[in-house]
């Protein structure tokens, strides 16, 4: 699988793109990392994953991390509805819900969307997938969506 | 980092009601759960808009002067979840020596610390509270024979989905028991099974307690005040098959075992009936013989005493048994392959809650959406909804509105979230966890949707409305579009209707399905939801009969008509449905080899394609793709100037972007998106007259059953035929279909003020159609033969010397 960007000009680079992504989906009710014709709207997609292939690919490699792995998916959760928004960690295991990783509370629909990125880049390490991180796990598939 | 543990208190109020769609003049009961408020309100409301985003109108909702509106004491109710099979105490089966036999095939041996549900497994016995006879799994996934507190247990453990024969016999005299365990694969490095032995100090102690298969009560004398089948409250539910169980009245040599496994064979005589000697058949109890009456919720017994028995909690039937030889695929076709019942420990056939209160509609009650919207003082507040409907027959609008029932329970208290880490590659982003979401992590016994796999892992096929379905409500957004789905995603046309000043009756797929076309057939004009994805055959029959005697059919979403449904027969109207997923189609599971046949009437399920009922011959498009980042908007495409159809564009120009906003997604194309596709049955004369614009991003990718060979090239922004089509065709005696052929279509309807191209186009079509009689005829010269020629694929080529090169 392709590496996560271990170097800081790339994860700055990164994070900046989610950040403008945030800015141009302030009130939109959806969100994907690109940028837009104005802010406000989802209309006229450009940039982000669009054109920086390698975002788009780091992207969806944490994306389709298992619920549990490397310590449980980080996910956002409503805390008050259209208002406030905090970071939590999944379980992985049925009965036991989501935890607040932290006591931030997110004023912005999408802002915990860079946080959680940022979040990721120390979460996940750098390479996986390969043969030196072979274990007994890799001979069951887990839960259905792929991972 | 520090994992904050404290949690905020979530969902302390719930409830739900008998009935989701209610005639007037008719009741419904609510069964409301108050968890720590000494009281709550109930109030009754019209549901108007549910949307809370800050972009849009905001929750309309009116206040409905009821009698019910009231203050009622509160009180805690719990669901009681898990499926069992349970025989009533009969003499016969208060054994002292026995043999107690059958296969099983385990989903869940041991379970992970933190386990919602967690504790040892029953299989089957006669046992509760130290006393009688059962064969259970313990902590460590072994089989294990109990009698009353003393216990043999097995040397190995089982492993899971593998065919395990077990069987316990006890010698009443001499205290000796013994256990079999007998995998039916034995690989390579397996040791060798061997039975086990003990002496056992007591005979079986005999109570009421009932004999149960895959849970066992929790006490040895009924609960008067439980609303529990007979009062009997089940605990230590199993994961997994039962198949073949057997109870017999002394103890078997190994050898008689195996020729019980034959099961009963009443009346043997010289020409008839392979079943066990008389010597044997007379300790025979009960053979139980789950491949009968498989559609019904009750268990057959083939011995002498007609020990049968019920099922609670709908476990999976028509499920594939230890002899299954994969040369029939259907139940139907030969049942005794299918003697097995896979029970889980998060099945939920119906809360059975205590009524709170009941709601009378009265007969002038207009039809409409309605909820009961429960409060309490300190802030809790939860809505139960419900549809009123008129009498049959007696419509009191020319418009009528389907509200998705069906859908409604496919997507039922859906988990993605939480069980699926990866829902966040499908949706691109990471997804926004709503508070019922959270409750519902920990409170499985609530129950699944059709998109879930039950703890086990094995799909979910089927959902029940009888229990709170927490997002059937409005003021909900689903992870997948961040915004509303469904239900409160319907609610978003209930609106605009309303706004606009139509009026309008509101119906169910359920009505449809069981009143057929008299449901619908005075209506001039029909209204589907947002996604429409889940029929049964009944449905589409009422619709197929309404279009082509001059019916009008506005399709509002996307992906509609999809997969096959199924009402369980042994449950009420509409209460119960089922939905197999087989080898195609959009499936966040896959039934298992064998299992593609419906336990609710023997019938493959699956897609309606795959079964030549494509979703294009309903609607007019079929489903191509879909993607949950962002939508994007229409334009109109050169044949929205045909005559037959430019009525629908009057004050819209041509180079408008139609739906360039919304409150899914942004945009009025998007989330599941369908095209016209003549070779899945759009009709030839299909008018396709407007289509996606701008960009689908790479989150939209071309649904499975259009990917023969997985090679690159099926994403949004590589695909030409990821788009969504919007088209038009007319059905004889003057009725036609309008298909809009987007799931995030309905959002845009209230943009500015419901000022907008969307809201204008939508008004053109509804009171074109909406017209008493049939609608004009096309010019004479439309009427000619139409292949499919003009628009096959093989057109989509261009000579070199056309192009220039």
């Amino acid at each position: 699988m392709i590496p996560i960007p271990q170097d800081d000009a790339t994860q700055q680079k990164m994070l900046s793109e989610i950040e403008a992504s945030v800015a141009d989906f302030h009130g939109v009710a959806g969100f994907s990392v690109l940028r837009t014709e104005t802010p406000g709207s989802a209309i006229g997609a450009h940039a982000g994953i669009q054109h920086d292939i390698q975002l788009d690919r780091v992207l969806t490699r944490m994306r389709m991390q298992p619920t549990g792995a490397f310590g449980g998916k980080l996910i956002i959760v409503c805390t008050k509805l259209e208002q406030e928004w905090r970071i939590a960690r999944l379980s992985g295991i049925r009965g036991i819900p989501p935890k607040f990783v932290d006591d931030r509370v997110f004023t912005d629909e999408q802002s915990a969307q860079t946080e959680i990125f940022a979040m990721r880049l120390e979460q996940y390490p750098a390479e996986d997938g390969m043969p030196e991180h072979c274990i007994p796990a890799w001979k069951a598939r887990g839960e259905n969506w792929g991972a | 980092m520090t994992e904050i543990d404290s949690y905020p208190e979530l969902l302390r109020l719930t409830g739900y009601g008998s009935k989701w769609s209610v005639e007037q003049g008719d009741s419904v009961d609510f069964f409301v759960n108050c968890d720590g408020p000494d009281s709550y309100r109930a109030e009754l409301v019209k549901l108007i808009h549910g949307d809370t985003h800050p972009g849009g109108p905001g929750v309309k909702e009116e206040v409905i002067d009821s009698p019910v509106n009231a203050t009622y004491p509160g009180r805690p109710q719990t669901i009681h979840a898990g499926s069992y099979g349970m025989v009533l105490d009969r003499r016969p089966m208060r054994v002292d020596s026995f043999t107690m036999q059958c296969w099983i095939w385990p989903t869940m041996p041991t379970k992970v610390g933190g386990y919602w549900s967690p504790g040892e497994q029953m299989i089957m016995g006669k046992w509760a509270d130290d006393r009688g006879y059962g064969l259970f799994l313990d902590l460590d996934g072994r089989v294990c024979l109990r009698v009353n507190g003393e216990t043999v247990t097995a040397a190995e453990p089982v492993r899971d989905r593998a065919w395990h024969f077990i069987a316990a016999t006890f010698d009443a005299e001499t205290g000796c028991a013994v256990l079999y365990h007998e995998p039916q694969i034995r690989y390579a490095l397996d040791p060798k099974p061997e039975p086990v032995e003990s002496v056992f100090t007591e005979r079986a102690a005999h109570t009421a307690v009932p004999f149960t298969f895959a849970a066992h009560p929790g006490h040895t004398e009924p609960d008067s005040t439980s609303q529990q089948p007979h009062g009997w409250v089940m605990t230590d539910h199993y994961n997994g098959k039962i198949d073949a169980a057997r109870l017999c009245s002394r103890v078997l040599t190994r050898l008689e075992i195996e020729t019980m496994k034959l099961g009963a064979a009443a009346g043997m005589d010289e020409r008839r009936g392979v079943g066990p000697s008389a010597e044997l058949g007379s300790v025979m109890v009960a053979a139980w013989d789950f491949s009968l009456e498989i559609p019904s919720r009750s268990i057959v017994d083939c011995g002498p005493y007609r020990l049968d028995g019920e099922l609670v909690g709908l476990p999976a039937r028509g499920m594939t048994g230890h002899n299954w030889s994969g040369t029939q695929l259907s139940w139907s076709a030969d049942h005794r392959d299918y003697g097995a019942i896979h029970f889980h420990d998060d099945d939920v056939d119906d809360a059975r809650w205590t009524v709170d209160f009941t709601v009378t509609v009265p007969a002038d009650l207009p039809s409409a959406v309605y909820a009961v919207k429960l409060t309490t003082d300190e802030g809790d507040e939860d809505y139960v909804p419900f549809m009123v409907r008129t009498p049959l027959g007696e419509p009191q609008a020319k418009i009528a509105v389907i509200m998705s029932t069906t859908d409604y329970m496919a997507y039922a208290n859906e988990h993605q979230a939480s069980n699926f880490g990866s829902l966040e590659a499908l949706v691109y982003r990471t997804p926004i966890m709503a508070p019922q979401n959270i409750f519902l992590s920990v409170h499985r016994e609530y129950g699944y949707s059709l998109y879930d796999t039950h703890s086990d892992g094995s799909g979910v096929h089927m959902s029940s409305r009888l229990r709170p379905v927490l997002n059937f409500r409005p003021k909900c957004d689903s992870v997948i579009t961040q915004a509303p789905w469904q239900f409160n995603a319907d609610l978003h046309l209930i609106d605009w209707l309303i706004q606009l000043g139509y009026d309008f009756d509101v119906i169910t797929d359920e009505d449809i399905s069981y009143d057929g076309l008299e449901r619908i057939e005075d209506y001039n004009v029909l209204l589907t939801g947002s996604h429409p994805e889940h029929k049964d055959g009944r449905y589409l029959d009422a619709i197929h009969a309404y279009k082509d005697r001059g019916g009008r059919f506005m399709y509002m979403g996307g992906d509609g008509f999809y997969w096959r449904h199924t009402f369980h027969p042994g449950y009420g109207r509409g209460e119960i449905t089922e939905m197999r997923r087989c080898e195609s189609g959009i499936r966040p599971w896959q039934a298992q080899p064998g299992e593609y046949y419906h336990q609710s009437d023997g019938k493959l399920g699956g897609m309606w394609r795959f079964l030549g009922r494509d979703m294009a011959a309903v609607s007019g498009t079929s489903m191509v793709a879909q993607g949950f980042d962002v939508s994007t908007y229409f334009m109109r495409t050169p044949e929205s100037d045909d005559p037959r159809v430019a009525w629908a564009f009057d004050g819209i120009e041509y180079g408008e972007r139609l739906g360039d906003f919304g409150l899914v997604g942004g945009g009025a194309a998007g989330a599941e998106l369908d095209n016209v596709d003549t070779t899945l049955g759009s009709p030839p004369h299909t008018l396709l007259v407007a289509t996606s614009a701008g960009l689908h991003t790479d989150a939209y990718l071309t649904v499975t059953e259009l990917i023969l060979t997985n090679a690159p090239g099926h994403t949004g922004t590589q695909h030409p035929r990821i788009r969504a089509d919007m088209a038009f065709h007319e059905t004889p005696n003057g009725g036609g279909v309008w298909s809009f052929s987007s799931i995030s279509y309905c959002g845009s309807l209230s943009h500015n003020n419901y000022d907008n191209n969307i809201s204008k186009l939508t008004a053109n079509v509804l009171e074109r159609f909406a017209q008493d009689g049939p609608l004009p005829a096309p010019d004479a010269s439309e009427i000619r033969a139409r292949g499919r020629f003009e628009s096959t694929p093989a057109l989509n080529y261009h000579l070199p010397e056309q192009i220039g090169i």
